[in-house]
């Protein structure tokens, strides 16, 4: 496999490489905006879970006309600056009233018209941990945006579409007049990521934001856990049909005729958690157990388990077992105590 | 109105479920298992039996266990009742458990109480119990009443990845907390003393440049140990944790992971961390890796366990599967590798070649043609026989059996050969053979009763000795039996024998990778009048005497049957006869497994070894009915167990291609080497069998992508299909006739599993794995379901054909035969025979004039496949498939499944197709005509009229752009635009107005409509070229159905249908009253739900359903 095989599955991430996007979500909020026009009338805009920045990209060239649009983007991660876009580095689910204050200074005292969030969390593969751990993104960026929004804004997060997500459309309901599942083409068939488009904010009567405490999510009740009336929002599908399809395999060669020349990717990848570790096992240098490896030596219980048929293959050819001869045949298979005795040379 | 008990009937219910492991625990000799909010209990009686001993179900709710915590005794005796809490996500319970021999008993549940936020930790404080939550919050509660008691926050609230609880009280009790910023955050919730006001943290801890997923505090030695994310495991010296201001010091940073770190555990000596990379390790304190255990597959080992007192370490696997380890720390008793020290004054000559005779006598030869012994047991050198002629060249090979005979053979270049009865070594017999080199030498053994040397000389001549003994002991004798002559290639030798049972033939491997067959006695063929045949196939051959320099006027006899090159250009190295089959070993990483049927060698399945062993080197049997792989794996030799994917032993030899030997008995293995002019050994107690032991075997080790149900066999009583419920949880009657479903799933870890689900049990049985694919597979395909002996024959079993299809373009044809086996718990067996297979870009690449063409995309997924039977005699079905190119290809199958052509394609979609579907139209006097139905991630549906396709003459398939190139399907005979993007989910369902059809898509909505079918008379149709016209009749759409893919759906019948989504219900909808209603649905516990197929089982059971995902889950509902 080659550099370009990845071009080859996944056209998105070749496009954006060539229209030097720093990474293919890009294609998904402007998607979004195709549908839902998300940047008209905008000029404050945050991004939440930012990095590599490819939405802030988007939003600095997107919003407020002539350059006049402001935008802040939050990560865990540093990411190279952007002109016009402010950057503050830190854990958006542990922020503190001066973070929203920093967004807010930033924006001359005004709020902000759009708040979006793209973060993730790394996926352990265990869904409940992964379902849970996202909608803390989700619920946290809800949080500031409570701080941050003007009435009227609107809202954008991604989402897990697993178990629990209708708790979160209703939890999105209760601070919004308008809520919608949305999914860009840009984003895979396999995915079950989604983008919660709210619009309208409109928080309820008498609600104080609190920075100082988390928004909790929501448990079964009315929106029931396998009744009718759990609330499903509706659903969009948003970046019109012509456009690329994300699941599909393409040619390099595009069919706008255009020829295909490998183009680098425009941000390298962000030093990863387990860079160490890589370092230490290209260097051989990874612990490794004692050796000679082997078994230690016990009796062994074997187990005959539901689940746990040895695959045994049994007689499509029968064989016709023959009793073991123990007659004189093989005189040499069993050794006399003498002849060991005798062989034995000091 | 309808009656409102309409809407809850079918209700479905879960039989049995099949996800990861996420919690282990042992309590006294029980060990408990979470699965799902399902727990496991297995018992582990010392010296007993280990077994599962039941299922405890749906404690948690739709939660998955987490953990476990035991409430410690006052007189710490927790031997056979234990309070335990259950918990996992938001969900905690309490049960109270008593056990003793062979029973297990529930005495108690609390409710099922849901916390406000995740538990990452929970811990016993007197009566209640302290839960670590989600957002660095402690909570105190009363598990018994079921209310919060009290609830402290810590000022710094950030969401943990994991906690740890520590302390036996309230006041003492202290949380240390991993954070998302990677620091552990250290507080005392005790510190709180009025309104439950935010706690400061005592201490802030980093070092970790990932997420902490784990930890584990070890009081007795004040040590704390964390698992990360940045695949390290650190080793922390804290003191006594409950005492504030304490000094935090790392004295151990461990990489030994090649992946994420998912758990730690402390011990009294030792460290056990597990992580996904699927290994296990146990580390000393110090940071030393003690040993390693690996064996789990896929994503990883979610939960580890230890019981001190026996030294067990207990692993859960995202497979699903649980193993069992033994814990030994330092120092492997009983094996190891030593020099035998041969180099000595009184021994000259340099080693040349090395052979173990059993497992306790080594044999060796020098550069001087001496031959020595070494007996093991004596720990001595002695010399045999001293022979000149044998100084330049020999070879040398001890003949097989558990004491290796008594003989060994040795071989020159000068085409002689010596046997030699170690005992009695003047007793040795000389034979010129050949003129020339004798290049290889190879013993076969039948029982007791007959013992062969083979030897090849030059231009592919091989002498088959006969080696008898005499009744004295005291000699032996040597006689040419026969000659054989191999097929011509650059290196002509053979390389390896073994008698086919029951001894007519023998099968032969060659260094050109090709298999033979040979007659063991040719001329006793020929005297029984069948010679006249086997020396048919000699003449073909060209042979005759002399082609080789053979002396004696003996007639050379060709194989009678060969697969030439199965092993390719580096040779077959082993040949094993077993249980009807014939195992073939290769140096191209394989292992076949092949019959004989008619006289012929026919391949059944080509299986490949561990990642990176490409130099099988031979394979055993083992008590327990499982196989062993031997081979070499860069520098080292490896014994390899298949079924639990563990490398039983290691050693460091250099490689395959100095001499070794290697010998196993039941109680010991040895492998012998050359290295450094010295004889170097390795020997391990307990033979190649595994000392670990597998409770659960796993199944597939990351997500199930297509499940299909094949048939059902019934077992009568007499086989007893045995179950793990106890008896009083049968319900009684279902004792009956044994109903077993079988069902194949297969999955992204490139495997195809063949699955045996007994109606009664609840249990699951994994029959066989089938592992051909090079990348994921995502498709599965059924046809030809039948029985073994044919429709007369009343015995159970079970026959059909699949097809598998995935990643890179490729497919795979094999036939299953499922039958009665008394010998294997779920009572049967699954034969599988591979039959062909295809892949693109092979198919193009041997397209003649491909430079013209563009090249298609090696890395096109299949995404779906449907059969589509045809009803001329003779015409193999047709195979339809959904490719991530854009493409909907046609295969024909034929030859039973053994040739497989890629017939028409089209580019229609011009998008990624998710699925295809077929079905049959039948109506009186009208003609039977298969429609397809293909589906993409536009939404929209296409229908295309097979029948038409095929019919010769007609204008529906166009011929190929260019030669060579597969024809082109037309246009569809419909469209219909049923969802706005990607469809997942698609059956139909005939009924009197034409078809019901029904999609689900990604967008969550359901779309049914009736399809009608206006085609023309059977008479009308013999004139003209007319087709079917399709309409769509009634089309609804149900937009918010599930909140995520609609990815399995089923159509019972014209009022019912049942669909399945990654948002995890399981749903009913009534049909036939204008738009679908919604009935009710279930909540299930697989995520990622990929597929789902649904069956009828019998009147009284209902419909069975299986749905496959990260995990298999299994549903039964009465219609
Ligand atoms: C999918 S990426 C966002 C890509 C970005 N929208 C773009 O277009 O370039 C998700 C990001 O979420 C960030 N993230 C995850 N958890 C976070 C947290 N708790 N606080 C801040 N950022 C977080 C990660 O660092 C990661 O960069």
């Amino acid at each position: 496999m080659g550099r370009t095989s990845k071009d080859k599955r996944d056209v998105y991430y070749r496009l954006a490489k060539e229209n030097g996007w720093r990474a293919r979500s890009a294609f998904k909020l402007l998607q979004l905006d195709e549908e839902f026009h998300l940047f008209q009338g905008v000029t404050r805009a945050v991004d939440l879970c930012a990095a590599p920045g490819s939405w802030s990209q988007v939003l600095s060239q997107k919003i407020g006309g002539q350059g006049s649009g402001h935008v802040v983007a939050v990560d865990l991660q540093a990411m190279a600056p952007l002109p016009g876009v402010l950057q503050i580095q830190g854990d958006i689910t542990q922020v503190r009233l001066s973070t929203a204050k920093e967004i807010i200074q930033h924006f001359e005292g005004c709020p902000a018209d759009l708040v979006v969030c793209d973060g993730a969390p790394d996926v352990t593969g265990l869904h409940d941990v992964d379902e849970y751990m996202q909608a803390q993104l989700l619920l946290a960026a809800l949080n500031i945006a409570t701080h941050v929004l003007k009435p009227g804004g609107c809202f954008v997060a991604k989402i897990f579409r697993g178990r629990d997500v209708t708790l979160i459309y209703s939890q999105l309901r209760v601070f919004f007049s308008n809520v919608l599942c949305a999914k860009p083409r840009s984003s895979r068939n396999s995915s079950i990521e989604a983008f919660a488009v709210c619009q309208g904010y409109d928080p309820p009567e008498g609600f104080l934001p609190d920075l100082t405490k988390p928004l909790l999510d929501h448990s079964y009740d009315f929106n029931q856990l396998d009744g009718p009336t759990r609330i499903i929002v509706p659903f969009v599908t948003c970046g019109d049909l012509s456009s690329y399809d994300s699941d599909r395999s393409y040619p390099l060669d595009l069919e706008d005729g255009s020829e295909y020349k490998y183009t680098p990717p425009t941000q390298p990848p962000i030093s990863p958690p387990y860079q160490e570790a890589c370092t230490l096992k290209k260097k051989g240098r990874l612990a490794k157990e004692l050796r000679p490896q082997d078994c230690p030596i016990s009796t062994v219980d074997t187990l005959s388990q539901p689940l746990a048929a040895p695959q045994r293959h049994t007689l499509l050819a029968p064989e016709v077992r023959k009793p073991v001869a123990q007659g004189p045949l093989c005189p040499f298979s069993e050794p006399t105590v003498e002849d060991s005795e005798m062989n034995c040379s000091p | 109105m309808d009656a409102p008990e309409d809407y809850v009937w079918p209700r479905a219910t879960s039989e049995l479920i099949l996800l990861p492991v996420t919690g282990l625990e042992c309590v006294g000799d029980r060990l408990l298992a979470g699965e799902g909010p399902d727990v496991l209990v297995y018992s582990l009686d010392f010296g007993g039996h280990l077994r599962m001993m039941k299922r405890v179900q749906n404690l948690l709710g739709h939660y998955l266990i987490h953990g476990f915590r035991v409430r410690p005794e006052p007189n710490g005796d927790v031997d056979s009742e234990a309070m335990v809490a259950v918990f996992g996500s938001k969900g905690l319970r309490i049960v109270k458990v008593s056990w003793g021999p062979g029973r297990f008993r529930e005495l108690w549940r609390s409710g099922l109480w849901n916390m406000s936020d995740w538990i990452w930790d929970a811990r016993w404080l007197e009566g209640n119990v302290a839960l670590a939550l989600g957002h660095n919050s402690v909570v105190l509660y009363d598990p018994v009443v079921g209310c919060m008691l009290q609830e402290v926050p810590c000022t710094d609230r950030c969401t943990l990845s994991s906690a740890c609880l520590i302390g036996d009280t309230w006041k003492e009790l202290t949380i240390v907390a991993g954070a998302v910023s990677n620091q552990l955050l250290v507080w005392y919730p005790a510190a709180a003393l009025i309104d439950n006001k935010p706690v400061a943290p005592d201490r802030r801890v980093s070092g970790h440049v990932g997420v902490i997923f784990s930890m584990s505090y070890l009081e007795s030695k004040g040590l704390l140990a964390t698992a990360s994310e940045d695949r390290s495991v650190r080793i922390w010296k804290v003191g006594d944790l409950r005492v504030p201001g304490g000094r935090v010091q790392n004295i151990g940073h461990c990489f030994g992971h090649s992946a994420r770190v998912w758990q730690v555990k402390l011990l009294e000596n030792y460290l056990i961390s597990a992580g996904e990379d699927c290994v296990c390790l146990v580390w000393s304190h110090e940071g030393e890796i003690l040993q390693a255990f690996r064996g789990h597959q896929g994503r990883g080992i979610r939960a580890i366990a230890a019981h001190e007192r026996q030294a067990w370490v207990v692993t859960g696997g995202d497979d699903s599967g649980i193993r069992l380890w033994h814990l030994v720390g330092r120092g492997y008793p009983g094996s190891g590798v030593s020099a035998l020290c041969f180099k000595s004054r009184s021994r000259p000559g340099t080693l040349k070649a090395v052979t173990l005779a059993g497992s306790w006598r080594l044999l060796a030869v020098t550069d001087t043609g001496a031959l020595y012994l070494y007996d093991l047991e004596v720990k001595c050198w002695e010399q045999l026989l001293e022979d000149k002629r044998f100084q330049s060249y020999c070879l040398l090979e001890a003949a097989p059996g558990p004491e290796g005979f008594g003989l060994c053979a040795m071989a020159n270049g000068e085409g002689r050969v010596k046997v030699v009865p170690i005992n009695t070594p003047t007793a040795a017999v000389d034979l010129t053979l050949f003129r020339g080199k004798v290049h290889s030498l190879s013993w076969a053994l039948r029982g007791y009763e007959e013992l062969l040397l083979l030897a090849s000389g030059p231009g592919g001549v091989v002498a088959c000795l006969e080696i008898t003994a005499a009744p004295t002991g005291k000699a032996i004798f040597v006689k040419e039996r026969c000659r054989y002559l191999l097929p011509p290639s650059k290196q002509r030798w053979h390389t390896c024998s073994a008698f086919l049972p029951p001894g007519d033939f023998l099968v032969c491997g060659d260094r050109r990778g090709s298999v033979l067959l040979f007659p063991s006695r040719p001329a006793l063929l020929k005297d029984l009048g069948v010679g006249g045949k086997a020396g048919a196939v000699t003449g073909a051959l060209g042979a005759g005497s002399g082609s080789g320099g053979g002396e004696t006027a003996l007639t050379e006899w060709g194989p009678v049957s060969t697969l030439p090159s199965l092993h390719g250009k580096q040779g077959v190295t082993s040949v094993t006869c077993h249980g009807g089959y014939v195992y073939t070993t290769g140096r191209d990483g394989a292992y076949y497994q092949l019959f004989v049927r008619g006289g012929q060698l026919q391949p059944v399945l080509r299986q490949k070894s561990c990642r990176g062993m490409n130099w099988v080197a031979g394979l055993r049997m083992v008590a327990d009915g499982s196989m062993v792989i031997l081979g070499f794996h860069a520098n080292e030799f490896v014994v390899w167990s298949p079924r639990s994917h563990e490398k039983l032993h290691i050693v460091n030899c250099g490689g395959g291609h100095r001499s070794w030997a290697f010998s196993d008995t039941e109680a010991a293995m040895a492998f012998a080497y050359l290295k450094d002019g010295d004889v170097m050994l390795y020997r391990a107690l307990g033979g190649c069998t595994r000392p670990h032991v597998i409770l659960r075997e796993s199944l597939h080790g990351r997500e199930i992508t297509c499940v299909k149900r094949v048939g059902t066999i019934t077992l009568g009583p007499e086989y007893e299909v045995p179950s793990f419920m106890q008896p009083d949880h049968l319900e009684p009657g279902s004792e009956g006739p044994g109903l077993t479903d079988i069902v194949i799933t297969c999955s992204e870890d490139t495997t195809v599993c063949v699955l045996a689900l007994p109606t009664a049990t609840g249990s699951a049985h994994a029959l066989t794995a089938v592992c051909n694919h090079i990348s994921s597979v995502r498709a599965l395909a059924v046809w030809g379901i039948g029985t073994p002996g044919g429709p007369q024959d009343p015995r159970p079993g079970l026959t059909a054909h699949v097809v598998s299809a995935g990643g890179r373009a490729e497919m795979h044809c094999f036939s299953i035969m499922v039958t009665p086996d008394p010998s294997t718990p779920s009572r049967l067996a699954c034969h599988v025979m591979h039959l062909s297979s295809h892949r693109l870009d092979e198919y193009w690449d041997r397209q003649r004039n491909r430079h013209r063409m563009v090249k298609v995309d090696p890395e096109t997924r299949y995404m779906s496949l449907a059969v589509c039977e045809l009803d001329r005699p003779g015409l193999g079905p047709l195979v339809a498939a959904a490719c991530s190119d854009g493409a909907v290809r046609l295969f024909l199958l034929q030859d039973s499944g053994r040739r497989l052509q890629l017939l028409a394609e089209t580019f229609h979609h011009k998008r990624c197709v998710l699925k295809v579907h077929s079905f049959t139209h039948e109506a009186p006097n009208q003609r039977r005509r298969l429609f397809l139905c293909s589906a993409a991630t536009d939404g929209s549906l296409a229908f295309w009229d097979l029948t038409t396709v095929l019919d010769h003459g007609s204008g529906a398939l166009e011929p190929p752009a260019d030669p060579g190139l597969p024809y082109r399907l037309g246009t569809p005979c419909l469209t219909v635009q049923a969802h706005s993007c990607g469809v997942n989910s698609l059956h139909t369902l005939p009924t009197r107005e034409g078809h019901l059809v029904a999609s689900g898509s990604e967008d969550g909505s359901l779309h049914v409509f009736v399809l009608a079918m206006e085609a023309p008379e059977l008479e009308e149709a013999m004139g003209g070229d007319l087709v079917p016209q399709l309409h769509v009749l009634e089309e609804y759409s149900v937009p918010c159905a599930h909140a995520a893919h609609v990815t399995g759906l089923k159509i019972l019948s014209p009022s019912l249908m049942v669909s399945a989504s990654i948002d995890q219900r399981l749903t009913f909808w009534r049909l036939g009253h204008g738009e679908p209603t919604f009935m009710n649905s279930t909540v299930y516990h697989v995520p990622d739900v990929a597929d789902m197929d649904c069956w009828p089982v019998s009147p009284e059971f209902g419909h069975r359903c299986a749905l496959g995902g990260q995990g298999l889950e299994v549903y039964n509902w009465y219609d």
